[in-house]
């Protein structure tokens, strides 16, 4: 993909970043720059894994949604023979959008412009006045849609638009011990509950993704009517404690909430646990087993929060698990999309009980989620303004913390919860791509 | 197309009732709102999605923005009374416009179909941008003590992607 020429000025700009990063500084103008974003756009979205659909979503032959990675739309379905693509919505005759829907069904798609018709494989079948009009110039088998390389873990598929992209299990890097505790509740794994709430927000997608690879830190202020009124799990004194799990060099991070005297996968139905205790290895039984909160990003922008939530105070309540996607449309503009994943195996009470926690909580209407958004457009703000341009944030929180060394789950994983070491990776790997490392 | 003669004092009566609820909302009375709601409201707004016009649904039978009952509509509200509700502090500016009336008589006794449209006007800080936010109701409300009360509202939101950073405020 060609990349558009960067002056030296912005080069220097970005390795200086990426050494500040090293010492726990990361300047506040990236959370809202036009320059940053453009880069973004070309150097890690064309670049990265990027998440696209869950399998769940497309679970019949010809099923699709359409998703973005950068500013591509794109068509992610399912073809005749159960296989997933992903391919650009745009006819390769003259660029018409292809499918104008969120999801549907089609064995294929036909452009309303000059009507080329192409399998939902993405390959090309049928050009009107073939004989007529193109005296056998055209080769169908060279004007397929354009492909996007797809690969998927445990129900989730992703695509990279950069051919020469690692495999998708060597860019999680170990990451999967963790993604596991929210994708594969049960013997059958999740599923979504439907399909995902999207909104537009005035936020930069960066500041979503760091808060959710582990900010355990803004949770007693941000969402302090939720202690106030009993309705979490864990109160200010106790919040602090637990693991804060990154992989390093890859960015990925988790931030693993733990609450002292809270019984074993509290929250779960017993019988999901036992399945779990049996499915997953003895080393992810032991640190989910006695986490409370799990809070944590894919690198760059799929992020996954699993919560027990209870709508009368003080009891333990239900787990909800939500996986949101933050698709940058702007610098500090952003399109969330927010799924409710819920184990395919539990009863269809629970997965009820677990959405309408989701949605009292975490959709766009939901009680914590307000709290969060109001928060990011705040800062989004702020670090659009002219001072800020000049202005550093600490990245300082456990700089000295080292392994916990009794921890069983792979990467780097400190103490407490509250901690900016997750952080630190995170706009490292950032800093990678940002500045040609990747 | 023939219609049935409308009832005159229950299209009245409704939109009277839909008037003085939404006032209380715009009038940040959230307490006296929840009493224009009867014990088991269910409270739901599902998710427009964008489908092509042969699907078999646009509005998702799953996926709701909102979906409360007497007792979650009652946590919100409590949590707009403390002083962390940070997405409404300082507290949205709205104002609720409710038109096209059509009050047919519910499947119970006692009970109407009301379905109206509702514009939201919702203005925060010093944005000169509002929201807004286009909603079709279908409520049941059900006369109880000569007074009506809110007994059901399915609210269904125009756009498939919704604009302003949260939903913090009751539609």
């Amino acid at each position: 993909m060609a990349t558009k020429p960067i002056g030296a000025g912005v080069e220097a700009g970005l390795e200086s970043i990426r050494d500040g990063i090293a010492q726990g500084r990361f300047p506040a103008r990236v959370f809202n720059d036009q320059e940053i974003f453009d880069i973004e756009q070309q150097r890690v979205f064309s670049k990265a894994w990027c998440f696209l659909a869950h399998e769940s979503e497309i679970p019949d032959r010809g099923d699709y949604v359409t998703r973005y990675i950068a500013n591509n739309n794109l068509i992610v379905a399912r073809d005749e023979s159960g296989e997933i693509h992903a391919s650009l919505n745009m006819c390769r005759h003259r660029g018409n959008m292809m499918c104008k829907s969120e999801m549907g069904n089609a064995s294929h798609f036909r452009c309303s412009y000059h009507g080329w018709v192409y399998k939902n494989s993405g390959e090309l079948v049928g050009v009107p006045y073939m004989k007529e009009g193109y005296e056998g110039r055209i080769d169908k088998r060279d004007w397929g849609l354009i492909k996007v390389r797809t690969q998927t873990y445990a129900g989730l598929v992703f695509g990279t638009l950069d051919p020469d992209a690692p495999p998708l299990d060597e860019y999680l890097g170990g990451f999967q011990f963790y993604l596991d505790l929210y994708l594969k509740q049960g013997n059958s794994g999740s599923e979504v509950h439907g399909p995902p709430d999207h909104w537009v927000t005035e936020t930069d997608w960066k500041i979503a993704a760091e808060n959710f690879s582990g900010d355990g830190y803004h949770t007693p202020v941000a969402h302090q009517f939720g202690f106030n009124l009993g309705y979490f799990a864990s109160s200010g004194a106790t919040h602090s404690q637990g693991w804060a799990a990154s992989i390093p060099g890859k960015g990925h991070g988790i931030g693993l909430g733990h609450t002292p005297g809270f019984p074993p996968f509290a929250g779960f139905p017993e019988e999901l646990a036992d399945e779990m205790r049996r499915s997953l290895s003895p080393e992810q039984v032991e640190v989910f087993s006695q986490t409370r909160t799990a809070v944590g990003t894919v690198f760059p922008n799929l992020s996954f929060l699993m919560q027990p939530f209870s709508i009368v105070p003080g009891q333990t309540g239900v787990r909800f698990v939500t996986m949101r996607l933050y698709h940058p449309i702007g610098p500090g503009k952003t399109e969330m999309y927010s799924w409710c994943l819920v184990p395919k195996d539990a009863s269809d009470e629970y997965k009820q009980e677990a959405y309408r926690a989701y949605t009292l909580t975490f959709a766009q209407a939901g009680t914590f989620e307000q709290d969060d958004l109001e928060n990011w457009a705040r800062v989004t703000r702020s670090a659009g303004s002219t001072m800020a341009r000049n202005i550093e944030f600490p990245y300082v929180m456990g700089m000295d913390s080292v392994r916990d060394p009794d921890f069983p789950g792979p990467g780097h994983v400190v103490k407490p919860y509250v901690n900016d070491s997750n952080f630190r990776n995170l706009w490292s790997r950032w800093s990678d791509y940002m500045t040609g490392q990747v | 197309m023939a219609s049935k003669k409308p009832d005159r004092d229950a299209v009245l009566d409704a939109t009277d009732f839909l008037h003085r609820e939404a006032l209380a909302l715009d009038e940040r009375r959230f307490r006296d709102w929840l009493d224009h709601l009867t014990d088991d409201i269910r409270y739901i707004v599902p998710l427009r999605v964008t489908r092509e016009g042969q699907a078999d649904w646009e509005v998702s039978p799953t996926s709701r923005i909102f979906d409360d009952d007497k007792q979650t509509l009652t946590l919100r509200v409590e949590r707009l009374e403390t002083d962390f509700a940070w997405a409404e502090q300082p507290p949205s500016r709205t104002r609720h416009y409710v038109t096209n009336v059509v009050a047919d008589p519910g499947e119970r006794e006692g009970e109407l179909l009301v379905s109206s449209n509702c514009l939201i006007y919702r203005s925060r800080g010093d944005s000169v941008e509002p929201n807004l936010y286009s909603i079709a109701r279908k409520d049941t409300v059900r006369r109880v003590d000569g007074g009506l009360l809110l007994a059901r509202r399915y609210a269904v939101l125009d756009q498939s992607v919704i604009n302003g950073h949260n939903l913090s405020i009751l539609l």
